[in-house]
């Protein structure tokens, strides 16, 4: 063995030039599944490995209002109580800017787990105590930032004047979705009654933290057998983890997947840098086996050559992808407590990267090693062409053994192994259909090429016979361009609808403003300050009202045998009235009401909700309302428009029904968005409990958010592109020797050059628009899948911008390769004669 | 028809220049036979190259029909080997992935002939390859793959057949059934032959038989039956 390695290394020092795209398919592929690996890994662990401390506590009881006493009792009782008080709410600053947090107090208990960490350093309740008559508040890093405030500085929450006395630098049960929902801003208990924020009408949420030694189910068990029929909700930090790590394991395994597509595209890479180099050293293989070297020990030292060369490539992807997942475990971390890195943690998802890189190499280089393999030394001598070599079955049931470890070490990879499995059968499915494709292309090329209509266009017949002769580049060109542009063309599809939808769609029809909590009270002075916005066009306030659906035709739901009727029973409903359908839902199923109806109450369901219940139009329903029941007819059903609907009503009733319950409005302002700020400073300093949003901004944060989706898909379609650009070269390299073979030999037939160029560029752009007819009706199916049902986006697409992409990318790389190949393609006939091809 | 005036060649290997053909005179007119002999290295190839419009000499001039090969373009060159020209190699040289009948039929294909396939297919019929018409040269043997040549260098009914040792990578049987073949074939189309070949026994059934030694182009046998084909 030992004269197999030397034999093999000094034969591959003067060889590796060659062997360059192997290198370079290689390297990218693991650099970039150990990079997404590192990096999950990072994430993962810090979210999951303490998620008590992510939760607050064990437990936690959720109450829209103040749990009784004799419930805090028992809960006391059985462990460590924390109480929290969250309040959507908006701060003004002095300047009088106004802006949308989350405000939370806390008591002495918190936090139950781990601790907050305050710029300058001090202990939270010393933060937010009263100085010189004044409470405390600490401040969410990125909203201090962004309102440009700093400790000292005096802000206005409802009522209260407060001062900034620290920055908040970690919390650690900091919401993951703070920085859209609203950056918290931490009070005291004291300082939340003078803020005078609590009101009848407001919707505080009253989380009851509990940190106990009991198992939280069983807890949670004993505390419902208690406590029987009530709505509190109750969560065990378990299920948190739970359905975090799923979360978690879907959006790495995505991440993971892009990896793994660039390692596959790769691997045909290796197989053609490995075909090509193989060919070239034909004559070594011959020579060996003349001198004695038995075909096992053959077959061993060029295996030991392709695991040398997979070896070093994976080792620097994993240099390079252990650098990259810290230098984005840097980036991360400002957002989401990761786990600090260190080689204990990377290891595992760096070592499995570099295997799953060398296992990839050894599965696509087999074939190639096996059809080397076949070549007798003396067909070689005899000059036999090559190509009348075929991978023998010995060597395909070997391709076929290694290739189970990869798949094996793929699901170990992929955090979530079913997404792993449901790729592995996407892509076989994905392999046969392109295989079906690939046979009825070349079998429609050789019929086109003997066409007698196409007898005196020998450069389009040339063309089309590269597309079915053997060692064509159709195969290779469309599995790697093809399945890197079929993914660049469902990304430009994706992120053009949602950008369309967004610009074109919202700007339209939305509001400058939407406020919630104007309270009954309030409503005409609320009125009367809006009206003072001089570009106001309209005000639409309708009323907010929250209640259960409790009986459908009767039959109570709370004791209906069905589970989800029962569940269902327990939610909690936004009820409202039509006005001038504010929230833009359509109805899909009924019909609304006349204008003038004045009638018996009727209702209107939101889709889902209706559905859930098996509703039908015309049921009688129930509902519970502050205590008292409210009968109505269902007359329609209604769905939601994703990004339209800001409310997410799930009933609107006929005028009139709800006026008995109305404590609240909530209200949409259209105005010039450039007045928008100003009216909502002006409403925030007048009515403190209203809460205000403006569109501009989430709509703004909408493009930011697509702007960056944008950039990550062109960034999964760019790393695509470059692998399958490299296996571009590998199948050039590979047929290379051939073109110049067959094109020396038509020119010395008679063929003239420009035709001989003609016909490479026009089998080159026959390539390009097979590949991209390929990736646009691919690609727009699984855009289409995506768009209708992941992200519920019912507007038709157009599939062009894609096509678009597609041709433009595929025409410049593939005209980039015949160039590329004309450039190398230099023609002996003397080689013809002199007895050499 | 083909007229070599003073024709000289060289190639410069570092400081050193080596003499290919050394102001080379010939004339061999249409329908004869010309072999030519000589050892190894001694510019065999290089002169079917110059003959075929493939290599520039470095003096003199190729005619070929009255046209002077040295001033045409490489298209009309390639034309002119499209139209005129046939060439046999030593080791065949047939597309792998075309099948006997296409490879045959490639010059008539090349030059956009709608009946390429069918006078293809008559000629390997004529010459015993009826039944192999679709196989591929890797299915075929050494023998079959040289009549498959054979028949795409003569497909065409061109006025010049170039041979370049066409027996050469055949045993002495089979060679010698190929090289009967060839010379029967040119003596139904009266096409004109430039044959480059080692055996005598071979080179012997043609016209005139040359040898080239040292750059230079000497008469071995005297001419036959061409009354009208000069010497050196």
């Amino acid at each position: 063995m030992p004269m197999l390695f030397r034999l093999a290394w000094r034969d591959l020092r003067g060889s590796t030039r060659t062997l360059w795209v192997l290198c370079a398919c290689l390297a990218l592929g693991v650099t970039l599944i150990a990079a997404s690996g590192g990096l999950y890994r990072q994430v993962s662990a810090g979210l999951l490995a303490d998620t008590r401390t992510l939760f607050g506590g064990d437990l936690e009881v959720r109450s829209r209002s103040p749990l009784p006493d004799d419930v805090l009792a028992w809960m006391h009782s059985r462990g460590q109580v924390s109480r929290l008080i969250e309040l959507r709410t908006m701060l003004m600053t002095e300047s009088g800017e106004a802006h949308l947090v989350e405000l939370q107090s806390f008591d002495e208990h918190y936090p139950l787990y781990g601790s907050v960490e305050l710029a300058p350093p001090a202990p939270l309740a010393d933060a937010l105590a009263p100085q010189a008559g004044t409470w405390g508040a600490a401040l969410d890093r990125t909203l201090a930032e962004r309102l440009g405030l700093a400790v000292g500085d005096s802000i206005e929450l409802g009522s209260a004047r407060l001062e900034v006395r620290a920055l908040i630098m970690r919390q650690p049960d900091r919401s993951l979705r703070a920085d859209w929902s609203g950056p918290p801003v931490l009070i005291a208990a004291g300082a939340l009654a003078e803020t005078a924020l609590l009101q009848p009408g407001s919707r505080p949420a009253h989380r009851y933290r509990v940190r106990t030694d009991a198992a939280p189910d069983d807890w949670r068990t004993a505390f419902a057998t208690a406590f029987p029929g009530t709505d509190w909700e109750i969560r065990t930090f378990i299920e948190r983890n739970a359905r975090l790590g799923e979360v978690l394991g879907q959006i790495g395994s995505g991440v993971l997947l892009i990896g793994i597509s660039a390692l596959f595209i790769g691997g045909l890479g290796v197989f053609n840098s490995v075909h090509a180099y193989l060919q070239g050293k034909l004559g070594t293989l011959a020579t060996l086996r003349a001198i004695g070297l038995r075909d096992r020990q053959l077959a061993a030292m060029y295996l030991i050559q392709i695991l040398i060369l997979a070896a070093a490539s994976s080792l620097v992807g994993i240099v390079l992808g252990g650098l990259l997942a810290l230098v984005g475990g840097g980036l991360v971390g400002e957002r989401l407590p990761l786990a600090a890195a260190s080689v204990r943690l990377l290891a595992e998802p760096l070592a499995l990267a570099g295997l799953f890189g060398v296992s990839t190499a050894v599965t696509f280089a087999l074939p190639a090693l096996g059809q080397a393999l076949t070549v007798s030394p003396a067909a070689l001598f005899r000059g036999i062409d090559v190509d009348a070599t075929r991978t023998p079955r010995r060597a395909w049931a070997m391709t076929a053994g290694a290739a189970v470890p990869a798949l094996g070490l793929m699901l170990v990879i992929m955090p979530d192994a079913w997404f792993g499995a449901g790729f592995a059968l996407a892509l076989a499915l994905t392999l046969a259909l392109l295989e079906g494709m690939v046979r009825a292309l070349r079998h429609i090329a050789r019929r086109l090429s003997e066409h007698p209509l196409l007898a005196e266009r020998f450069a389009l017949r040339l063309a089309l016979s590269g597309l079915h002769r053997p060692g064509s580049p159709l195969r290779p060109t469309l599995l790697s361009l093809g399945t890197a542009l079929t993914l660049l063309v469902a990304s430009t599809l994706v992120v053009h609808a949602l950008v369309r939808t967004v610009e074109d769609t919202v700007p339209a029809r939305a509001p400058a403003l939407v406020f919630y909590d104007v309270t009954a009270a309030d409503k005409d002075a609320f009125a009367e300050l809006m009206a003072q916005s001089a570009t106001l066009g309209q005000l639409d306030l309708a009323p907010l009202v929250l209640g259960r659906l409790i009986a459908v035709n009767g039959e109570t739901l709370r004791d209906s045998d069905d589970s989800r009727r029962s569940l269902e029973a327990r939610d909690e409903h936004k009820l409202s009235y039509l006005q001038n359908n504010f929230d833009q839902v359509v109805i899909e199923r009924g019909a609304w009401w006349p204008a003038d109806y004045a009638g018996p109450p009727r209702v209107a369901m939101e889709d889902r909700e209706a559905d859930q219940l098996g509703l039908k139009v015309g049921d009688r329903l129930r509902f519970e309302i502050l205590g008292s029941t409210l009968d109505a007819e269902l007359v329609g059903i209604y769905a939601q428009k994703r990004f339209q609907s800001r409310l997410w009503l799930e009933a609107i009733f006929t005028d009139g029904a709800l006026d008995p319950f109305i404590t609240r409005y909530v209200g949409m302002a259209y105005l010039d968005p450039a007045e928008a700020a100003a009216a909502q400073n002006r409403i925030a300093a007048a009515q403190p409990n209203v809460v205000s949003v403006r569109t501009e901004l989430l709509l703004n944060e909408a493009r930011g958010i697509l702007g960056r989706a944008a950039s990550g898909l062109s960034a999964i379609g760019a790393v695509t592109l470059l692998a399958s650009l490299l296996v571009l070269i590998s199948v050039i390299a590979a047929n290379r020797m051939r073109h110049v073979y067959l094109a020396t030999l038509l020119h010395t037939l008679g063929t003239r050059l420009g035709v001989i160029r003609l016909g490479l560029h026009l089998e080159y752009f026959l390539l390009a628009v097979l590949t991209t007819a390929f990736a646009t009706i691919v690609g727009s199916a699984l855009a289409g899948i995506l768009l209708h049902h992941r992200l519920q986006l019912d507007t038709p697409f157009a599939w062009w911008p894609g096509a678009l992409v597609a041709l433009v990318v595929s025409v410049a790389s593939l005209g980039l390769g015949a160039q590329h190949l004309l450039r190398r393609l230099r023609l002996s006939p003397a080689a013809l004669l002199r007895g050499t091809d | 028809m083909i007229r070599l005036n003073r024709l000289s060649m060289h190639y410069t290997l570092g400081a050193a220049r080596i003499d290919i053909l050394r102001e080379v005179e010939l004339h061999i007119g249409a329908g004869e036979r010309i072999a030519i002999a000589g050892p190894s290295g001694s510019g065999k190839s290089s002169l079917l190259l110059l003959l075929a419009g493939l290599e520039r000499p470095g003096a003199g001039s190729v005619e070929f029909d009255g046209v002077a090969l040295d001033r045409q373009s490489s298209d009309q060159l390639a034309d002119l080997r499209r139209d005129h020209m046939g060439i046999v190699f030593q080791s065949f040289h047939l597309v792998p992935s075309l099948s006997a009948l296409d490879n045959a039929a490639l010059p008539l294909e090349i030059a956009g002939r709608r009946d390429a396939r069918a006078r293809a297919q008559t000629l390997l019929e004529k010459i015993g390859l009826g039944q192999r018409l679709d196989h591929y040269p890797a299915q075929l043997s050494g023998g079959e793959q040289q009549r498959v040549a054979i028949a795409r260098a003569l497909v065409h009914r061109p006025k010049l057949v170039l041979a370049d040792e066409p027996t050469g990578n055949l045993d002495d049987r089979t060679g010698a059934a190929v090289g009967e073949l060839l010379l029967q074939l040119n003596a139904e189309s009266n096409t004109t032959l430039v044959l480059v070949t080692h055996d005598m026994n071979f080179a012997n059934r043609c016209d005139r038989v040359l040898r080239l030694h040292e750059g230079r182009l000497t008469e071995v046998t005297a001419p036959r039956e061409h009354d009208h084909a000069h010497a050196v």
